[in-house]
């Protein structure tokens, strides 16, 4: 194990844990230099790209400045200074069939920063009280995904961890569905007893539980408390819903109004995740809903066309700076298009893999 | 200078109305009767020679520099820039010669056959054929939106089978098309009427039924959803003729990598990724070359970098959308991190644009190219190593640039028909296919027609036609 690393590692840890609101840009700016210089020199595939660019830590003068990487280049190299030996885990991301999926190796010291990085984002946005329902499988049925990891853990640190339950199986296949009946009985139990439910989920898994919702006529009006936290991405594996009427759906079948609706935007190759909700919300109608990352990590939205950073309102890449990657890479390019508005941004898209297009799918 | 706007231009199409102007299936039925009476009444009569007459000279028209349609076209916001239009536009028309119609009408039709459109048509060509041949009385096209030569190509073909046509544009594409109708109006105003033109979103039920319904053959340019989409809505008694997804890409085979030739060979594949900014179905992903050729394929690549990089000062690359430059970003990302790592990958890019991009890789395996001037150059020991890389494109492959001595030209052409590449051409001609390509391999002529056969025996050369 990097000394240097899991020293860094630990300090941010107790940071993010008991003084985040001390983390303000200069304190940013301050670690981010100094986990550049550490990732530099201790992870060599990293160092090596930077080489390459001539970003250096001798010519990185600011954090915008680190030399970032593409996240589809953790499915092709170990961007990791985690030695084989000590990885006890690794996330992988759910792409689609035939696909190589991404790769992102932890050891216990990551993990464990992972954990304290996402329940600490993920407190100030949920009433964490309440009994969870989580439409994915655990953690037994899918080792592999840093969704399920961060909802065990969630799951773990929230009071009444005997409540929650996971709905979700992994079929044959490895396609994930849900188990309508158990789903069903929980959402009966909370409306019955009056008690309010977090019901977390992939938008598919929530199509697949609308659908079926749909298909019985059944309707639950959740109560009062209750949320949802809905993480985007389809995989093709449902019918894909424009997130209003998906929501719109949400509130028509489970009785959860817009409002108590979140968004997480997260992936395996981070271990900070952005909200596009808190649970007071000021005005929830009025502006649009905007993402926002924990202290620890900041984004930057690159204009694709020139690779530098756009104007506020104007789209490009969203460019996520995590300082809870430490065993990994911090700067990460996402495929992801997104607007900066004002300290968050708006999600627009995403730059997907170039398909076949020629005079094909221009017609519209 | 004068300033030139399309919005100048007449109201002869529903196209030319304001963008605020909201278009209804009434609207377009009632264009769809207006259209059909206007074939009737001023093109059935017409004989082949004078539309290929027309067409001819509206063509050399559109090449001269101060043509109006060409100076609207070049100075448009078309995406491209104005040199890759005229580079475009030009190619395009020069093909529009009396010999060369003569050689579509001849393969797609026949030797003897020349439309008709009834016993009485005053044709030469009836005088001994014992078949009729008939258009398509009212034609509807679905055009593509990314380059504009094939709706014009389309709005050609279906002039020389004597239909109404009815041309549904996609967003934001009806600009070229609509000069084109304009400049066809202009040579011949009874000609004009029989042609309309629309731009909507695809995919509008309404209107597309009542065009659908409307039309005796419909051709649509599209993906396989868009097809098939369309295919569930066209009556099944109308035929549909639908042109989906394919790619092209070049081959280049070791002889011809020769340090005396080699600058020529790398213009016209550059050639090919500039035509149109690499948008059309014929345009090239990537470049398979030849290992162990004198000059080898990453010098190959380099040059081709350096070639495209020059163009761009001549013939920049049009403005491109964000999601556009996004996937080009993307991709240039994960090929720099892999070029640093690995010797096989290599990358050359236009700074602080996404102008251009060469990326050489050993992956023999054929991946889509964003397009926009990106494209791969893939090494490779032989054919059959190709036909390995592209093996799950089977069937979708339209063109592929050969560039081979002419000794082992035939035997490359043979295998790849045989594995079912449509198109064979020179580099540089990729995106310059001629009149008498049969797009997707169908007779584009040829499967607009409908014939009847007539089966007493033909009459012998001295017997008057006007009888049949």
């Amino acid at each position: 194990m990097n000394k240097d690393l899991a020293n860094f590692s630990s300090r941010l840890r107790e940071t993010i844990s008991q003084r985040p609101s001390t983390l303000g840009d200069p304190q940013f700016a301050e670690l981010a230099r100094e986990l550049f210089v550490l990732q530099f020199q201790g992870n060599p595939v990293y160092r090596r790209l930077c080489e390459v660019r001539q970003q250096t830590p001798a010519t990185v003068q600011q954090w915008t400045q680190i030399p970032c990487v593409p996240t589809s280049a953790f499915k092709e190299l170990e961007l990791t200074s985690i030695p084989p030996a000590e990885r006890t885990a690794v996330f992988l991301s759910s792409g689609t069939t035939g696909q190589k999926n991404s790769r992102h190796f932890h050891g216990p010291e990551s993990l464990a920063l992972y954990e304290a990085s996402l329940w600490h984002w993920f407190q100030p946005h949920f009433r964490v009280q309440q009994e969870f329902l989580f439409l994915t499988p655990g953690r037994a049925a899918a080792p592999g995904s840093s969704l399920v990891h961060m909802f065990e853990t969630v799951a773990q640190a929230g009071p009444g961890a005997e409540r929650h339950a996971f709905c979700g199986r992994v079929a044959d296949d490895g396609v994930w569905t849900v188990d309508f009946e158990q789903a069903v009985q929980r959402l009966a139990s909370a409306v019955a007893g009056a008690r309010p439910l977090i019901l977390l989920g992939t938008a598919f898994s929530f199509v697949h539980l609308l659908d079926f919702l749909a298909a019985n006529g059944r309707r639950f009006q959740l109560p009062p408390g209750s949320q949802v936290m809905e993480t985007g991405g389809y995989k093709n594996r449902s019918r894909v819903l424009p997130k209003a009427e998906l929501h719109a759906l949400i509130t028509t079948r489970l009785g959860v109004e817009r409002a108590d609706i979140i968004c997480e935007y997260g992936m395996s190759e981070l271990s900070s995740q952005a909200y596009d909700a808190t649970v007071a919300p000021p005005s929830a109608s009025a502006s649009p809903r905007v993402f926002r990352f924990p202290p620890w990590a900041r984004v930057q939205i690159i204009s694709p066309e020139t690779g530098r950073e756009t104007a506020e309102g104007e789209p490009g890449l969203i460019r996520v700076f995590d300082l809870a990657n430490v065993f990994s890479v911090a700067a990460l390019q996402t495929e992801d298009l997104g607007v900066r508005r004002g300290d968050g941004f708006e999600l627009v898209g995403r730059a997907t893999q170039a398909e076949p297009r020629g005079c094909s799918l221009m017609s519209a | 200078m004068e300033i030139i706007q399309s919005m100048d231009l007449p109201n002869y199409f529903l196209a030319d109305l304001p963008p605020e102007a909201t278009l209804s299936p009434a609207m377009i039925e009632a264009a769809c009767d207006t259209l059909r009476h206007n074939r009737e009444k001023y093109l059935v009569p017409r004989r082949t020679q004078d539309l290929v007459q027309i067409l001819c000279e509206v063509a050399a028209e559109w090449r001269r520099p101060d043509n109006l349609y060409r100076r609207l076209a070049l100075a448009s916001a078309t995406g491209f820039s104005a040199p890759v239009v005229a580079r475009g536009l030009d190619d395009f028309f020069s093909h529009f010669t009396p010999e060369n119609f003569a050689a579509l009408l001849r393969q797609d039709l026949g030797d003897r056959v020349i439309t008709g459109d009834g016993p009485k048509a005053p044709h030469p060509a009836t005088l001994v054929h014992h078949h009729f041949c008939h258009g398509p009385g009212l034609l509807a096209h679905v055009a593509a939106g990314n380059i504009p030569n094939p709706a014009l190509m389309s709005l050609t073909l279906g002039l020389l089978t004597r239909s109404a046509q009815f041309m549904k544009c996609a967003s934001g594409a009806s600009l070229l098309p609509r000069l084109f109708a304009h400049s066809l109006y202009e040579a011949d105003h009874k000609l004009g009427t029989c042609l309309e033109l629309a731009e909507w979103p695809g995919g509008h039920a309404e209107l597309e039924g009542a065009l659908f319904a409307a039309a005796d053959c419909v051709t649509a340019t599209g993906s396989d959803e868009t097809l098939a989409a369309i295919r569930a809505r066209v009556p099944a008694a109308t035929r549909l003729l639908g042109y989906g997804q394919r790619v092209s890409f070049g081959l280049i085979t070791r002889e011809v990598l020769q340090t005396e030739t080699i600058a020529e060979l790398v213009a016209g594949v550059a050639d090919d990724v500039i035509a149109w900014d690499q948008n059309g179905c014929l345009s090239p992903h990537a470049i398979y070359v030849e290992e162990r050729g004198a000059v080898e394929s990453d010098q190959f690549a380099a040059l081709l970098a350096a070639e495209l990089m020059q163009r761009e000062t001549v013939a920049p690359r049009g403005a491109i959308s964000v999601a556009a430059a996004a996937e080009i970003a993307t991709r240039r990302a994960l090929y720099e991190t892999l070029a640093a790592h690995r010797g096989d990958v290599k990358l050359w890019q236009s700074q602080g644009s996404t102008a251009w991009t060469v990326v050489f890789e050993h992956e023999v395996r054929f991946h889509f190219s964003p397009l926009n001037r990106f494209v791969f150059v893939k090494p490779v020991r032989d054919l059959a190593a190709v036909f390995q890389g592209v093996d799950e494109l089977k069937g979708r492959v339209s063109t592929v640039a050969v560039a081979a001595l002419p000794g082992r030209r035939p035997e490359l052409a043979a295998q790849l028909a045989r594995w079912g590449v449509t198109r064979i051409c020179a580099p540089g001609r990729m995106q310059d296919p001629p009149l008498t390509w049969r797009h997707d391999g169908r007779p584009a002529l040829g499967d607009l027609v409908t014939w009847t056969d007539y089966e007493w025996e033909p009459p012998r050369e001295a017997e008057s036609h006007e009888n049949l």
